[in-house]
């Protein structure tokens, strides 16, 4: 009951930090069962810039419910770090591809030599 | 927050009016390029259906409307038909937030038996505090509608076209980014209106922390970033895909591109996102490099009271002061419009090798270069040495 | 009923379906296409949270350059609809979906409970005007973080490196 009350709450309640926090956790989840599910290399980097995103948008969260601008500073770097691993991720896919025709995360168990 | 009925519905109708404006444009300029390219390779163009061939345009758009809806089998079906649209709304929306006129400042007036509060209008579809990126971020979304179409038309052409052009885009988006970078140095704002206020009044500078004037020259950016300016415009001619960077349609090897497999009123929308794109970028070089909708030598206040001297009331002087300075923007807009028309039909297209030379190994260094160099100067002109 | 609620719940919806879609769907291209739906979104929420620089960049870097070279990258592919796109094996996806759940789970229950523990500015405070905010954040990035700062230069010069090491083309198509 009494988390039945606490959902109502949340969903009555004006919009505040915690709506935005647990729109994030959401997110976060989603990526996180992209990641553990699917097999596809380059599906699965798209669920991880998910998931980095999720974080992104609590990072903005806080920093905007704190009047804190340090927040958006992380944001920055792990949208750098974002683009730098999805370029490094597609080149090694794109390789990988060229020699087996296909982007299956088992065949890259050839990467092991 | 004084957002009544009436301020809401004008910022409708007015985000209605440019968008319909942008519309509107496009047949107009179809045959510009028209008449241009026939003039500049000493033919006549289309002049046979009313006077100058201006009635073509009305032929062209019941062509194109009445035109079969042609649909190839086995096409991703609702990728094929959101592909315009997704080429559409970017460009519309990038337009939208560049402002085409001074805000209008309304004072205090009845109307219907009530007062309306002070308004102030600015002069484009809406407002956003960080305008050029807003701008950049946005166009850059016209990238998938590429994507998209050449990708479910199922046609080797369309997307071996679609793929070059994406790869073009983001290679040009590099140098796009960086040859503003020293405007915004420059005027160390983000947002379109302070830039333009900073770009009024004759040329003044500061040479080594004195305050220089040139009195027979305008305010303008291109005076401090002749480079920059050169360097944008080239990379919006890529960004836009426009000859010579047309490689996505080029005719001789891909037929006609990501398009090929299109027909009809989604053609058209491809068409008007295309026109739209190059409207937004001379809309920006006006803006950064020409003053935007500054009239050299004549500032907004004298203009207002000339206009109240002869007699029309503060909000009438308001508006018409806005409507002037609106026609300067416009005819900045048009001509680089057609120099975009003007260059399509005087430089033959890149071969794709060259194209990605040119953007990786000449574009970007200069621009980085342009970058520093801005920095530098601007540190050793503003501080004051003595 | 307060335009922020309905704007917050909408962007909120929009995002979670176009999310679940990138995951279920069978096809990678269209996953990179939701994907790239779900960080335009999300983008207009960061503008919710006026946090607009980091708006701009969202669509830059995020939806204008990364997931363009991820369709791109998909398309030159030319992926169809994969048959075995999931992992098999019922026991495992019960306990790899159920620990997801159970994740979002506590996350939520740890956000509840921890209501009112951490002091919260006012935010209605007149708006942030995006030209200061961006300022601050730049004085910041050159001051405290410049460390950081150059070490992601360095980071991404490494990652170039890297790029065209790995995928480069015996022969190549230059000299």
């Amino acid at each position: 009951m009494n988390s039945l009350n606490m959902l109502g709450d949340f969903f009555l309640s004006p919009v505040g930090i915690n709506h935005y926090l647990g729109l994030s956790a959401i997110l976060f989840c989603i990526g996180m069962v992209g990641v553990l599910r699917r097999r596809n290399v380059l599906v699965i980097l798209m669920s991880i810039e998910l998931m980095l995103n999720a974080v992104n948008l609590s990072f903005v969260t806080f920093s905007h419910f704190t009047q804190n601008i340090n927040g958006q500073i992380m944001v920055f770097f792990v949208m750098t770090i974002a683009a730098a691993e999805a370029g490094v991720g597609l080149a090694i896919a794109v390789t990988i591809f060229k020699r087996f025709k296909e982007v299956n995360i088992e065949f890259f168990e050839q990467l092991k030599g | 927050m004084g957002a009544d009925l009436f301020e809401v519905s004008v910022n409708l109708v007015k985000m209605i009016i440019i968008f319909v404006m942008m519309v509107q444009l496009v047949p107009l300029l179809v045959w510009v390029e028209r008449r241009g390219s026939a003039f500049i390779q000493n033919r006549l163009g289309p002049n046979r259906v009313g006077p100058l061939g201006l009635t073509q345009l009305l032929a062209d758009a019941v062509k194109f409307i009445f035109k079969e809806e042609f649909v190839p089998e086995k096409t991703k079906r609702f990728l094929f038909y959101a592909a315009p649209v997704v080429s559409l709304v970017p460009a519309a929306i990038a337009f939208g937030a560049i402002p085409l006129s001074l805000p209008i400042n309304i004072e205090q007036f009845e109307m219907f038996g009530s007062t309306f509060g002070p308004y102030r209008f600015a002069f484009q579809s809406f407002e956003v505090g960080i305008g050029i990126v807003f701008v950049l971020g946005i166009s850059s979304l016209g990238a998938y509608s590429m994507l998209m179409a050449g990708w479910s038309s199922n046609n080797k052409y369309s997307l071996l076209g679609a793929l070059r052009s994406c790869a073009q885009m983001i290679s040009y988006e590099l140098a796009l980014g960086l040859s503003i970078v020293g405007i915004l140095l420059l005027y160390g704002t983000f947002d379109f209106a302070t830039m333009i206020d900073a770009q009024q009044g004759p040329l003044t500078f500061m040479l080594l922390g004195k305050e220089v004037s040139v009195p027979f020259l305008p305010n303008w950016g291109i005076f401090y970033q002749p480079l920059g300016a050169i360097l944008f415009f080239t990379a919006v001619f890529a960004e836009t895909n426009r000859t010579p960077f047309d490689l996505p349609e080029a005719e001789a090897e891909l037929v006609a591109g990501y398009h090929t497999e299109y027909s009809g009123l989604k053609m058209n929308m491809f068409y008007i996102g295309e026109y739209g794109h190059m409207m937004a970028a001379s809309a920006l070089m006006a803006v950064f490099y020409f003053g935007g909708y500054d009239i050299p030598f004549l500032s907004p206040d004298s203009v207002r009271e000339t206009f109240l001297g002869w007699g029309l009331s503060a909000n009438k002087a308001a508006i018409a002061t806005a409507f002037l300075f609106h026609v300067s923007m416009f005819a900045k807009i048009l001509f680089f419009l057609w120099v975009f028309i003007w260059v399509r039909w005087t430089i033959p297209r890149f071969r794709y090798d060259q194209l990605m030379d040119l953007g990786w190994k000449t574009m970007l260094p200069w621009a980085l270069a342009n970058t520093i160099i801005t920095a530098i100067v601007i540190y050793i002109m503003r501080t004051n040495w003595s | 009923m307060d335009v922020s609620i309905l704007l917050f719940y909408g962007l909120a919806t929009i995002i979670v379906f176009f999310a679940l879609a990138v995951v279920i769907s069978d096809n990678p291209i269209y996953s990179a296409l939701y994907l790239a739906i779900t960080m335009v979104t999300l983008a207009f929420v960061y503008f919710l949270l006026k946090a607009f620089f980091i708006a701009g960049v969202q669509l830059i870097v995020y939806a204008g350059a990364v997931m363009v070279l991820f369709v791109m990258v998909m398309m030159m592919f030319d992926l169809k609809k994969e048959k075995n796109s999931f992992s098999k094996g019922k026991f495992a996806n019960f306990i790899k979906v159920g620990s997801a759940g159970w994740l979002c789970g506590l996350i939520f229950a740890s956000i509840m409970l921890s209501k009112g523990m951490l002091p919260l500015a006012n935010t209605n405070t007149p708006q942030a005007v995006a030209d200061t905010s961006t300022k601050e954040l730049a004085i910041l990035l050159y001051t405290d973080y410049i460390f950081a700062f150059e070490l992601l230069g360095l980071l991404l010069l490494l990652i170039a490196v890297g790029a065209v090491a790995v995928s480069r083309i015996k022969g190549g198509t230059h000299e």
